[in-house]
Parts: C-alpha cells; structure tokens; sequence
C-alpha cells in the first residue's frame, strides 16, 4: 500500500500543506519543531485515526484555528481517499472513506496498515514487561481480532476479580469464596486462551524478527525472544500450571487484594547470544533489537494482513553508526514507502538516496521544496 | 431561551427514558401535545396500567398480572425444563423465537463485584428451590455471551452439581440468515472453535 499524496489543514504548524509523496523512500529534514513529526503524526492519522504520540486530538488543531482537516490518497489495489477532520468545538472526529463516513475508527484498523518507530518506543526493550505486554499484545490484536476480544475480556475479569478479593479482604465471607473460585476459573480460560495465542504467534513471529536482525546487522549475533508466562513456567498443560500457581498466591492474593498470576504479569526477554539485552546490551544493541522487531512486525503484518505496511520512522538515525544507518536505509529501500525524520540531511550522505526517493525540506510549517 | 415550564418537564420526563436524548424528547414531547386528547389519555392510562397492573412473578420473577404468570400456571409447558435468563427483557427475546417450551427463572442481573452484585443478590436460592421442588431434569443458561454472563454460568454450574440435573449452556455461533462474510472476526473465530460434528 501506498500513500501518494497529502493534504493538511490546520494540522499544528501546517496551515496549509500539500505533498505529492515518493513510492519509495521519503526524507522529511528540517529543525527542531519546525513540523517534521507533525508529518508523520497525520499520516498515522489516516492509518488508524488516532494519534501517534498519544496526544489530544484537540492539542493536534493549530492555534486560534476551530478544526484540522487531514485527506490522504492510498492506493493499494484501488485507490482510495481517507479524511480525517476533527471540530475543536464539538471535540468531535469524524473519518471519511471516499468521502463516505465510516463511524468506527475500527473499520479503518487492518485496511491500512502503519509500522512506526518513534522515539518513545525505546520502552519496548529498556521498560517495563508491561511496555512489552503493551507493544505484543498491539502487534497480535493487528493481525487477530479473536485475541484482542479475549484481551478485553480478561481485562473485564481481573477487574471483577481483583474488587471481590478486595471484598473478601474486608468480610472474609464463605460465600465470597464461592463467587472467587467461579472468577478464578473464568480468569484461567481466559488467560490460558491469552496464553496459547501468545506462544503461538511467537513461534511464528521469531522467524521475521531474526531474518530482520540479519539483514540490518550482517553478524553472527543471534537475537532471540522469548515468552515467560506464569513466573517462567514450563509446563506444557498451562491450564494446570495456572492453577498450581494461583494455589500458592491465595492467600497473599487476598492480602494485596490484586490479581497476582496470569498473562497480565508475563513478560517477554529479549537475548543477544542467550545474553539477556535487558542486562548486558548497550545503547547501540537496544537500538538494532528494535528496530529488528518493528521490520519483523512489518514483514509479519504484510502477511497476515496481505497489504503492504507503510512505515513511519521519527528521528532514527542519529544515535546510529554510519554502517548500520545504511544498511537500514537499503532494507527499507527494498520493502516498500518509508517516511523518515531527520535533522540534517547533509550528516546523512551515507543514507540511500535514489532517483526515485524523495527529500522534503521543511522549515516552519512550510514545504521548501518537494 | 423562553419555554413554557409545563412543557419543560414533559421534555425532561421523556428524556429520563432510556436511549432518549435532549431532541428526541422534545419531539416526542410536541407530538403528544399535538395529538387529540383521547390518543393522551390512552398512552398516558397504559403507562400507569403498566405499573399498577403487573407484579413479579413469585415463581420466576418475570412479569406478571397475577402472583404466578401465565408463563408458569400454563398447562402447555414443560415444567422440567428451566431456561435461567438475565432480564425480563431476555424472556421476551425467548419468547418471540417459538422455540421453547419450558419454564423461566429471571436472575435479576449476573454477579459483577464491581457493581456490589453478588450471589445473594441475585434470585439463586429460588432457582435452587425450584430444581428440587419441580423435579427439573434440565437447566439451560442463556446469559449473554460476555465475562459476566459466563461466570455467573460457571457459579450456577457449580450449584447445581448436586442435584440430578442436565445444565447446558447456549450455543455461541454465527447468526442465522447472515452471510459469513459478513459476521465480525471475533464471531466467526468463536464459531469455527465452537464447531460441531455433523
């Protein structure tokens, strides 16, 4: 899928923007603030009608301004025009397909497939297990809306659960138990649902992260990631090993008043050569192994979804070597549209660079040249 | 903004209803007012009927214009077989299909400890009162398919492990007369690992 072209109307600093884009490569370079994000953030909007760095809707309209207008022209197979337009008043947003209103940002989901590396995603190797929870549980719910259903629903059951352990911890009610056994057992489908699709897709999943890593790094490292469910369990019937580890929290789960075992606790590892990145990797190491994993989820979703991804990528290149750097550029030259942020292209010679790729100079706001 | 007071609180009653909003009953509101006097009084009588009229069944807790409902006193039905609902409303939605012939028992709501619902607060005990007392051979739970619905299953399942009772579940699947292509992933998802042997 392709983006070909742009038009944006009271979108932060640009006014009044319009862009014919490249079908390969797209440098946007500019200085601090003068709207190069702010590029990238509307074609996210079209993707999927939310905002890429989790700001307001409302903090996106130019100041003094009353609505931001963004109208995008895809074509994949077909050709289609996507408008995005947002009234400040009315804090309402609306999303038009070939100017007919869809309603439900959900039907955008899935149609229009974005791979995006941004600053802020340096949490996905260097967080918390709850950012990488974050980051798999978003790659899976792209590729399967079973997953993302059993998602919310465990989500609803561990807040049922956790305000009866809550009310146990004040009344100790034989009666309650009774109701807690049912919820625990409903929390053990679930999560043993969540589970097994998490294992499943990392199996799948494991090939296009390492063929990525391959391709950018050209070294022996062998990255690898790993699921570790239910405190590191290893049993292969995980219904019962879910049991077996609520059993010994019961009573401490009554005490904290909180969901202390399942799917919500998991994490992922990340190794380098069976060396956990978390502990041993250095800045540059983190930096490949996630880049590696947002190719894999590219390559992934290509497949699963059948459209060829775009991939947005803020701000990248300068705390990487020139090798690498490179090599990356080439990668994305093969794969398809890739916008790319940068500072100053002229620090940037190594990058590819071809006839048919596109430097956007941007100053206030305002296109250069294009 | 000047609008005479009596109908502003036509309007606000009509907009306490639910899936009514500020437009809506404002419409609704004008309409009445335009409509002839015996057309109120009607709508007006059979609001208050409603009321009046009906009680909770002692039986099954549905609607009712007697201590027992028709449902319940019918010769018609069969009396072992208890179809365990929600709502009053998810009688109705039974109802309409012709499909079955047994008996109701209407919970009053699902167990949810977020909202203060528990067992006790749900018409269980007279659900376990009527297995024994009218020697039910069969219970089918038909609450609505999400997390509560099912746990509230799974404790009702539980309860009546003892008796000598069958309790099924509603089947989860695609809906009839709709194409497949149509149906939501997750439906369609539900449906292929709820499969069954033909």
């Amino acid at each position: 899928m392709i983006i070909n072209k742009i038009d944006l109307k009271n979108f932060r600093l640009h006014k009044e923007t319009k862009i014919n884009f490249s079908k390969h490569l797209n440098y946007i370079v500019g200085g601090n603030g003068q709207g190069k994000t702010s590029l990238l953030e509307s074609i996210y909007y079209l993707c999927t009608s939310k905002n890429l760095t989790q700001s307001k809707d409302l903090e996106v309209v130019s100041f003094s301004e009353l609505y931001f207008n963004v109208v995008g022209n895809f074509s994949d197979l077909v050709n289609n025009n996507v408008r995005i337009f947002f009234n400040k008043e009315e804090n309402k947003k609306s999303i038009f397909i070939d100017e007919k209103n869809i309603g439900r940002a959900s039907t955008l989901i899935g149609n229009f497939p974005v791979v995006t590396l941004i600053p802020s995603n340096h949490l996905i190797t260097q967080g918390a297990p709850s950012d990488r929870r974050k980051y798999f549980d978003s790659v899976i719910s792209q590729a399967s809306s079973t997953y993302l259903k059993i998602l919310l629903d465990y989500n609803r059951t561990l807040k049922q659960r956790s305000s009866l352990l809550n009310q146990i911890k004040e009344s100790k009610s034989k009666k309650l138990f009774d109701e807690l056994n049912v919820w625990t057992e409903s929390l053990v489908n679930q999560g043993s649902e969540i589970i097994e699709h998490r294992i499943k897709f990392l199996k799948i999943f494991q090939d296009y992260f390492q063929n990525s890593y391959k391709k950018i790094m050209d070294v022996l490292e062998i990255p690898t990631i790993e699921y570790s469910f239910l405190n590191n369990s290893v049993e292969s019937n995980i219904k019962k090993a879910f049991v077996d580890e609520l059993k010994k929290c019961e009573s401490l789960e009554i005490v904290r008043g909180s969901n202390l075992v399942g799917p919500h606790k998991d994490d992922f590892i990340f190794n380098l050569n069976e060396n956990e990145l978390k502990k041993y990797g250095s800045q540059g190491q983190h930096k490949t192994f996630l880049i590696a994993l947002r190719f894999g989820e590219f390559f992934y979703l290509k497949n699963i979804i059948g459209r060829t991804p775009i991939f947005l990528m803020d701000d990248i290149f300068g705390e990487l070597d020139a090798f690498r750097a490179n090599k990356i550029s080439e990668y994305l030259k093969e794969i398809g549209q890739a916008f790319i942020t940068l500072t100053d292209l002229s620090n940037f010679d190594y990058l590819a660079n071809g006839n048919e790729d596109l430097i956007i100079n941007i100053k206030n706001g305002q296109i250069i040249n294009a | 903004m000047i609008i005479p007071s009596t109908l502003q609180k036509a309007i606000d009653e009509l907009s306490k209803l639910p899936s009514i909003g500020r437009k809506s009953a404002q419409r609704l509101a004008l309409h009445i007012l335009k409509s002839e006097l015996l057309e109120v009084q009607n709508l007006s009588k059979s609001i208050l009927e409603l009321k009046e009229n009906t009680q909770i069944c002692k039986n099954c807790f549905n609607i009712s214009e007697n201590e027992i409902c028709d449902i319940c006193k019918s010769e018609k039905r069969d009396k072992s077989i208890i179809c365990v609902v929600e709502e009053i409303s998810d009688v109705i939605a039974i109802e309409k299909t012709n499909e079955f012939n047994g008996l109701y028992h209407v919970l009053g709501g699902v167990l949810s400890p977020l909202s203060g619902k528990d067992a006790d607060s749900l018409n269980l005990k007279e659900l376990i009162a009527r297995v024994k007392l009218e020697n039910s051979t069969e219970v089918i739970l038909a609450l609505n398919p999400d997390t509560e619905g099912e746990t509230t299953s799974l404790y009702i399942g539980r309860l009546l492990k003892t008796f000598n009772v069958k309790v099924s579940r509603l089947a989860r699947g695609l809906p009839i007369g709709g194409d497949l292509e149509f149906a939501d992933d997750a439906t369609i998802g539900r449906a292929m690992l709820s499969r069954i042997q033909l």
